[in-house]
């Protein structure tokens, strides 16, 4: 052991910086404090944020994917309702780059179909003769765009007379990265659309609340409990089957968001009146009020920026919850229902046990449901440390 | 095994000639019982004239006793399946689904209203007792005529015109029902999967029956087994179609030895059961029948490894890819029979909807053929059944007597023209900027179409029907709503469309009642306030006031005048014609494929067959107690 030390007195065998040390050399630093001091508070939080890398990539993944229902109908191959009946429950297809060893343009095989009459079972061989390049930017199915103009462009098409099903395709021929696609649009937003409303909910009725107190917060407080206290499944249920049938899809949707969003706001409406029943004894409520401030102003203006960042937090791990919500009630039967199409409802169809045995492709969209609520935890949790940069 | 089956087979071929059949080896099963001589012989505990069953003739082989029968239930009320299974009637339908008797010796009939049955002698309860014409004069005077028992008075069936039937005891072993009209429903309505019951066994049932008991003893037993009064306690007792009292007698193949509540129902064979095979070896083969309950949607999966050794209810043709590739990892065999209903997925506009407007155009004739005429039926049965379904209106199958092809083929092509015309000609010709339809009140055209949600088969089938009609303009959404509360709202009239099973019985005869042609349930969907109307004996619900609606009832009331076939099957024709013409339900496919798996050691198990609930009783008239285990090899 003593022959790693140096003899006593003799001189250390690496480089020793006779510098002195000073631990706190960063806080004392003149211009970075200065730096520190007179950046705003979202440049902070953003400083913070950017250290905590999951965080981070989770909100460029999630960026990425709100994007992409911009675009949908862009991006999907097909239709979300195309039929494609000689190709019922056809498996993922490949794709390729290399042929005879050089890079080409991607291209699909073509593939036989053949009926197994014992099985009944639809049996796919590729056919090795058949190249079918892809096409890209190209004309495909017609679709209208946000429902305001007719466009036929696609990101990614098959060759003409061929078929293009990454993922797939269902019991009745319909291409399941496409529905996925669009099925994104509904299970994503209806989040965002959710958490927005227990939020403005939450805020005015927690708000008030905690701030006046008295009679009013004591209502609110008994109905948050009344709220709390019922089994969330048997209410969703309830109010879904409020909504009428023969409401259009995006009603039924809207509807839905509402459900979502009545429900949640209870424990928001805690948090706000807590935090806001401690700060308002705050001196500089105080003076707002000596100066003549209405209640909406020292609320709106004083108390709410006071924890904004902390409620921001909050609701972003509250988003998954909502997603969550929609996937469970329409996997039940009892929320959005075909044509519509979230990835709730593309797993109620994927839940027999045949699926699982013989057509597992389907089960897909469970993929894209945890990748999103995963980085949406991983997004709250770089928001919850960031929120407070003067820690 | 061999050595085993040659011995019977020798003993049998030394006992046919003459008639001991009861010679036959006894079941190894009630060896401890015989042993202990607690269990009488074979001889004593069949009926002196058994009803011989000859596989043989049957194209089946006569087998060897033993063996356990293992089927999965959705729930503990399905060991309701096991009587519908075993189909011991008093008469019932052989596999080509003509009558003759089976508990029954003999019956006779004179002039189409004198039944007379005759008993098989020496014929035993499973509990030992004597099954003689008291049982039915029990049933008859305490039961049928008994206010207490039966508030509403005699039921129906034992009805014509509203006047019950006269019941005779002629000798210990003969009874006879007689009306002053002809009664051709009644046989049939015995032979059906749950039959019209006509006896009981008195000597045990006498117990819990105020006339025959004291009123303390009564009370007594009431209160241990838990119920207020005693004519709920007699039912519950006597309950046959749903076998949860294991003390009742019975005289189906198996008796149950669990009551309910229990994860598992075990069945065992009846020591006195009245068929035997043609070597005189008693039926049933199996020992037990044990029923486990699993829960419905995963029926399906215990049954692809192999943990069911007869399986029919609880899975499906969506089923059968997974099933038939189980077949090479377990014991198990799937074949595919063909479901008896007259359309697997059908449409029924609701004739009694509350919506003046729309119950106007369900009304017209032409309304419903274009909703007929709008249906792609090659695509439902490209799609979903594999082109192996026949695109057909909901009427009879080809194999029933009865068919013609004009029936299948009316209005039931695809023709978006056509229909696009008639809906024009019916007042639907206004449309919005979608080019979707308008009632001519204004409104959209939407119709909700409700659903029990249970089959996928039908979630799909109505997703590929959205699409055909919106090519002829008309959008459908559909509702799911659990069962029962579907069918509560139906009867209310607050049902517009609902999709269910075309005519429960696609292969009748011209014997059978045609009562589902005509307004007689309210669980029939296209009209069921009539059909309460009939049901309730015009007590409640609302008469019909639609011309050929009312004609299928006058025809259904000429068929139960009816003295001869030919007469029947004219009627049947009429009533067939009208229902094809007037397309009061609207079918899309009809002969679809039922999976039926079975281990692969059980035999006589036909590999193709009809199936449905009536009148097959599912497989009741293939003869469960006659399938048979080959030992393990």
């Amino acid at each position: 052991m003593s022959a790693y030390l140096p003899k006593p007195g003799a001189p250390l065998d690496h480089f020793v910086s006779d510098t002195p040390f000073d631990p706190d050399a960063t806080e004392n630093n003149a211009e970075q404090r200065a730096v520190a001091a007179q950046a705003s508070q979202l440049k902070l939080m953003w400083w913070h944020f950017r250290r905590h890398k999951m965080a981070l990539w989770s909100g460029i993944f999630l960026i990425v994917i709100y994007f992409t229902i911009l675009i949908s109908e862009f991006l999907a191959p097909y239709d979300l309702h195309s039929r494609n009946t000689d190709f019922l429950y056809a498996p993922p297809q490949a794709v390729h780059i290399f042929r005879d060893g050089q890079l080409v343009r991607p291209y699909t095989y073509g593939r036989d179909v053949t009926l197994d009459m014992v099985t009944l079972k639809w049996n796919y061989a590729d056919d090795p003769t058949d190249i079918q390049p892809l096409r890209f930017f190209c004309h495909g199915d017609r679709y209208e765009f946000w429902g305001l103009f007719k466009a036929d462009l696609h990101l990614v098409c098959p060759a003409e007379g061929g078929q293009l099903f990454l993922l797939g395709t269902d019991r009745l021929g319909r291409d399941v990265l496409s529905r996925t696609i669009y099925g994104a649009r509904i299970s994503l937003t209806i989040g965002i659309l959710g958490v927005m409303m227990s939020f403005v909910l939450g805020i005015i009725i927690g708000g008030l609340a905690g701030y006046h107190g008295g009679v009013f917060d004591l209502i609110v407080q008994r109905v948050i409990e009344v709220l709390q206290s019922i089994p969330s499944i048997p209410m969703w249920m309830a109010l879904a089957a409020i909504i009428p049938v023969t409401w259009s899809p995006i009603l039924v949707y809207i509807g839905i968001t509402i459900v979502l969003g009545m429900l949640d706001w209870t424990g928001l409406a805690r948090a706000v009146r807590s935090k806001l029943l401690a700060l308002r004894e705050e001196d500089y409520v105080l003076a707002a009020q000596l100066m003549g401030a209405k209640s909406s102003r020292i609320i709106g203006r004083h108390l709410i920026p006071g924890f904004m960042s902390h409620l921001i937090a909050s609701a972003t791990l509250t988003i998954p919850g909502m997603i969550l919500g929609e996937t469970a009630l329409s996997f039940l039967g009892i929320g959005l229902r075909a044509p519509i199409t979230s990835w709730g409802i593309l797993l109620t169809e994927a839940r027999s046990v045949n699926i699982i045995a013989l057509y597992p492709w389907l089960l897909f969209p469970v993929v894209p449901v945890i990748l999103v609520i995963l980085a949406f935890n991983f997004l709250g949790d770089g928001l919850r440390d960031a929120a407070d940069p003067y820690k | 095994m061999i050595t085993r089956r040659r011995t019977l087979a020798l003993l049998a071929s030394a006992a046919l000639p003459g008639k001991s059949l009861a010679k036959a080896a006894d079941s190894p099963f009630l060896k401890d019982q015989l042993a202990a001589g607690t269990m009488p012989d074979l001889a004593q505990r069949l009926p002196r004239s058994p009803r011989v069953i000859d596989l043989g003739a049957m194209g089946r082989t006569p087998g060897r006793q033993g063996g356990t029968l293992r089927m999965l239930i959705g729930g503990q009320r399905d060991v309701r399946y096991i009587p519908i299974h075993s189909y011991a009637r008093l008469v019932g339908y052989d596999q080509d689904l003509n009558l003759g008797p089976d508990i029954l010796d003999s019956y006779t009939v004179d002039e189409g209203r004198i039944f007379t049955f005759h008993l098989r002698d020496g014929h035993k309860w499973s509990d030992g007792s004597d099954f003689t014409s008291d049982d039915f004069a029990y049933y008859w005077n305490d039961v049928v005529m008994n206010t207490s028992l039966r508030r509403g008075g005699p039921p129906m069936d034992l009805k014509v015109n509203g006047v019950v039937a006269k019941f005779e005891v002629l000798d210990r072993l003969t009874v006879r029902y007689s009306w002053d009209v002809p009664a051709p429903h009644f046989l049939p309505r015995l032979a059906d999967p749950i039959p019209q019951p006509l006896m009981l066994p008195a000597a045990y049932m006498r117990q819990f029956h105020a006339n025959h008991q004291k009123p303390d003893i009564l009370a007594e037993l009431c209160e241990r087994h838990r119920v207020t009064t005693w004519a709920r306690l007699h039912k519950k007792m006597s309950r046959q179609n749903r076998p949860e009292n294991p003390d009742l007698p019975t005289l189906g193949p198996w008796l149950p030895k669990t009551a309910p509540p229990a994860e598992q129902f075990v069945f065992e064979r009846n020591p006195f059961y009245h068929r035997v095979d043609e070597n005189g070896t008693q039926l049933p083969y199996v020992d037990r029948v044990v029923l486990n309950v699993s829960s419905t949607e995963i029926i399906t999966a215990k049954t692809a490894t192999g943990e069911s050794d007869l399986q029919a209810t609880g899975i499906g043709f969506p089923d059968y890819t997974l099933l038939k590739e189980a077949e090479s990892r377990y014991p198990m065999k799937v074949s595919l029979w063909r479901r008896t209903q007259g359309s697997s997925v059908t449409l029924l506009p609701n004739l009694n909807y509350k919506d003046d407007v729309w119950r106007g155009l369900f009304q017209d004739v032409r309304v419903r053929r274009a909703l007929s005429l709008a249906i792609n039926r090659t695509e439902i049965n490209k799609v979903i059944y594999y082109g192996l379904g026949r695109e057909s209106a909901d009427t009879v199958l080809p194999e029933s007597p009865l068919f013609k092809p004009e029936y299948a083929a009316a209005w039931a092509s695809h023709d978006p023209d056509q229909a696009n015309a008639l809906l024009d000609a019916a007042g639907l010709q206004n449309r919005d900027i979608y080019g979707r339809r308008l009632l001519p009140d204004g409104r959209p055209a939407h119709i909700t179409i409700e659903s029990s949600g249970e089959s996928t088969l039908e979630t799909d089938v109505l997703e590929l029907i959205t699409d055909h009609y919106r090519a002829v303009g008309l959008s459908l959404f559909t509702r799911v709503s659990q069962r029962d509360i579907f069918r509560s709202r139906a009867t209310g009239g607050e049902v517009m469309m609902s999709v269910w099973q075309g005519l429960d019985n696609g292969v009748p005869t011209a014997d059978m009642p045609p009562t589902q042609l005509a307004p007689s349930s309210d669980d029939q969907l296209q009209w069921p306030v009539w059909g309460m109307y009939y049901m309730s004996a015009k007590t409640s619900g609302k008469a019909p006031d639609h011309s050929k609606v009312l004609e299928l009832v006058s025809l259904l009331g000429d068929w139960k005048q009816t003295k001869t076939a030919e007469e029947r099957a004219r009627i049947w024709d009429d009533m067939l014609a009208i229902r094809a013409d007037q397309v009061f339900s609207i079918g899309t496919v009809n002969g679809a494929l039922q999976p039926i798996v079975r281990s692969s050691r059980l035999r006589n198990v036909p590999d193709e067959a009809l199936y449905g609930f009536k009148p097959t009783s599912y497989l009741g008239v293939y003869l469960p107690d006659t399938f048979w285990y080959e030992e393990e090899p």
